[in-house]
């Protein structure tokens, strides 16, 4: 295909993920769901395996900022999808002119901007009232940018379930995001897990992620932060694969 | 290209061979440039898996959907640009505002600004929803979003719209307005794809309708000439005094009537010879001592026509026997006979 004519597409199919994104920042942001399982929780997650156990500030908020993008994040679509299908409002945007790359992509973006905004906050509290120093404020940036687009698409794979009940999504994101959480050396750091668990630490997208905020805030991780990047890009395009499957499936099942 | 859709040997089967479900069954029709369609059925007869077929919602098991020319299986982009879809639940935003709702759909079909300004203020307009255009759709009532849901479906000006149920659960008001909605729409030049299991309302808005059943096409003609087809299924309408009595032995004192029903304060006797009936129907009214308020015969209606085909008795829903299933198929015969 010449520029001429798939350049004005590319152009069409940006701009149509930005409306996207931009109506489910509008609708959802306030729902209950979305407040609960992607706002509150990474804080509850915090404060109860953080508090009353001696940490520096810097490893704490650092700790945080992993758990902002990885929980806000990764809830998004498994909340927004199926609610959307229940509604009958999926309907209307699978009938847009639009490629389903450029609606998967849409809806990412909703759960990287409420992880970005959540993270933000918390990094806000984080330098205000606790006095943190970040190290490398450019990985942190990069960190925050990339670990929220790949949990967002990880969130979106549990979205594409063929089901119209929010309900039933949610119980399988949730038990991998916890199963997730709990072997990503977020809560027992890599240097002191044992090399059997380290290994399947390094499965997890979200070991990177915690690892090169590590880097960012204190500015001590245990892996080469272009490891992490390369990473957090790669899964982040790579858990766009089986979504796209599974709407196809959708679409042979009717939802 | 004088034909707006085209489909051959449309089939889609839900499940695994042996234990699902063949909700489309190898169905072909037409639907002509600027025409509106009518798609009839009971409920669970494919009529929305249809639809969702021919609108990229859902994926064909077998057959081929030409849309304006373009195969649906291989070039739906431009299908999708050229059509509008109103779903039977109105799936609008209640989040948003009415004007947000319009802005994002003009957006997914990247309207220009002052176009989609523009085009929004005249439908929010026309809909009678301008006033109300920066409330919530959350606080608006049924008969509201169901207008919007059809802006929405209209902004972007499609050549083919398809509406799944518009009107049922409307107040009546309401559902005349969407009606002379759909015929403005049509003269405008929208070829319009609707629906239903509303019989009158396709009676009243379609130049063609196709009755489905049991996932196959039974019958496709202009209502008028579904109704000659069927003039077998005509009727005697009958009312008497005193009103609100029983009837004794009624059914057996007018062989001719095939069925009986009571509608309101009139009698429905229909027949196949309306003739033969009459010179009865009085006999009885005579022999019981009842006054003839008034007598009329009348011919098939649609839905007469569409319960012949649909296996279902006059005037009554029971579950579908043997019986009924042999009468449908003599109705799908018949019609098969006079088509060619």
């Amino acid at each position: 295909m010449k520029p001429d004519r798939w350049l004005p597409r590319l152009q069409d199919e940006l701009a149509q993920a930005w409306a996207v994104a931009v109506k489910d920042v509008k609708v959802y942001y306030l729902q209950p769901g979305m407040i609960m399982f992607g706002f509150m929780m990474p804080f509850f997650m915090f404060f109860s395996f953080s508090v009353r156990r001696e940490m520096a500030a810097e490893l704490g908020v650092a700790r945080l900022l992993a758990l902002t993008t990885f929980f806000t994040a990764a809830a998004a679509g498994p909340f927004i999808i199926p609610l959307e299908r229940r509604l009958g409002t999926y309907d209307r945007l699978l009938a847009a002119p639009m490629s389903l790359l450029t609606l998967l992509l849409g809806k990412a973006a909703v759960g990287a901007f409420f992880a970005i905004v959540v993270s933000a906050i918390a990094l806000v509290i984080g330098v205000a009232v606790l006095g943190v120093a970040i190290a490398r404020p450019w990985l942190l940036a990069v960190g925050i940018l990339l670990g929220s687009f790949s949990f967002s698409t990880l969130g979106l794979i549990f979205g594409s379930i063929p089901t119209r009940n929010p309900g039933d999504v949610q119980m399988p994101s949730t038990l991998l995001r916890w199963g997730l959480l709990f072997i990503s050396g977020v809560f027992i750091p890599l240097p002191e897990m044992i090399p059997a668990a380290r290994i399947v630490a390094y499965l997890s997208p979200l070991t990177y992620a915690q690892d090169l905020m590590n880097h960012a805030v204190p500015g001590v991780g245990l892996l080469n932060p272009w490891l992490d990047i390369g990473v957090l890009l790669l899964t982040g395009i790579l858990f766009l694969l089986p979504s796209l499957k599974m709407h196809r499936r959708s679409r042979k099942l009717g939802y | 290209m004088s034909c707006a859709i085209e489909v051959n040997d449309l089939t889609k089967f839900y499940g695994r061979p042996e234990t699902g479900v063949l909700a489309v069954d190898h169905i072909s029709f037409e639907v002509r440039r600027g025409e509106i369609f009518g798609f009839l059925g009971p409920n669970g007869a494919g009529k929305s898996t249809t639809q969702r077929m021919l609108t990229t919602l859902l994926e064909p098991t077998e057959g081929h959907i030409v849309i304006n020319g373009h195969n649906l299986a291989h070039d739906a982009y431009p299908v999708k640009r050229q059509m509008g879809l109103v779903p039977e639940e109105s799936n609008v935003y209640a989040e948003l505002t009415a004007w947000d709702n319009l802005m994002f759909t003009a957006k997914l079909y990247r309207m220009p600004r002052s176009e989609r300004t523009d085009r929004a203020q005249a439908l929010l307009e026309t809909f009678g929803l301008w006033e109300k255009r920066k409330v919530k759709v959350a606080n608006f009532s049924k008969g509201m979003r169901r207008r919007l849901s059809i802006a929405m479906a209209i902004i972007h000006k499609p050549s083919l719209l398809f509406l799944d149920e518009p009107t049922p659960g409307l107040d009546a008001q309401s559902a005349r307005t969407i009606q002379n909605l759909v015929r403005q729409l049509n003269a405008e030049g929208t070829t319009i794809f609707l629906t239903t299991h509303q019989i009158e309302e396709a009676n009243q808005l379609c130049d063609r309708v196709a009755i489905i059943n049991h996932g196959q096409i039974a019958a496709i003609d202009t209502p008028e000439q579904l109704k000659r087809t069927f003039r077998r299924v005509q009727s005697v309408e009958v009312s008497m005094e005193p009103h609100g009595q029983p009837l004794p032995d009624i059914q057996a004192e007018l062989p001719e009537a095939t069925s009986i029903v009571r509608q309101g304060d009139k009698w429905r006797l229909y027949t196949k010879d309306p003739a033969l009936l009459l010179p009865q129907v009085m006999e009885y009214a005579h022999s019981h001592k009842l006054r003839v308020v008034s007598l009329s015969t009348l011919g098939p209606s649609l839905e007469d026509v569409f319960l012949e085909i649909t296996g279902r008795q006059i005037g009554t829903v029971h579950h579908q026997t043997p019986a009924t299933v042999s009468q449908q198929q003599n109705a799908k015969q018949t019609v098969a006979a006079d088509e060619t």
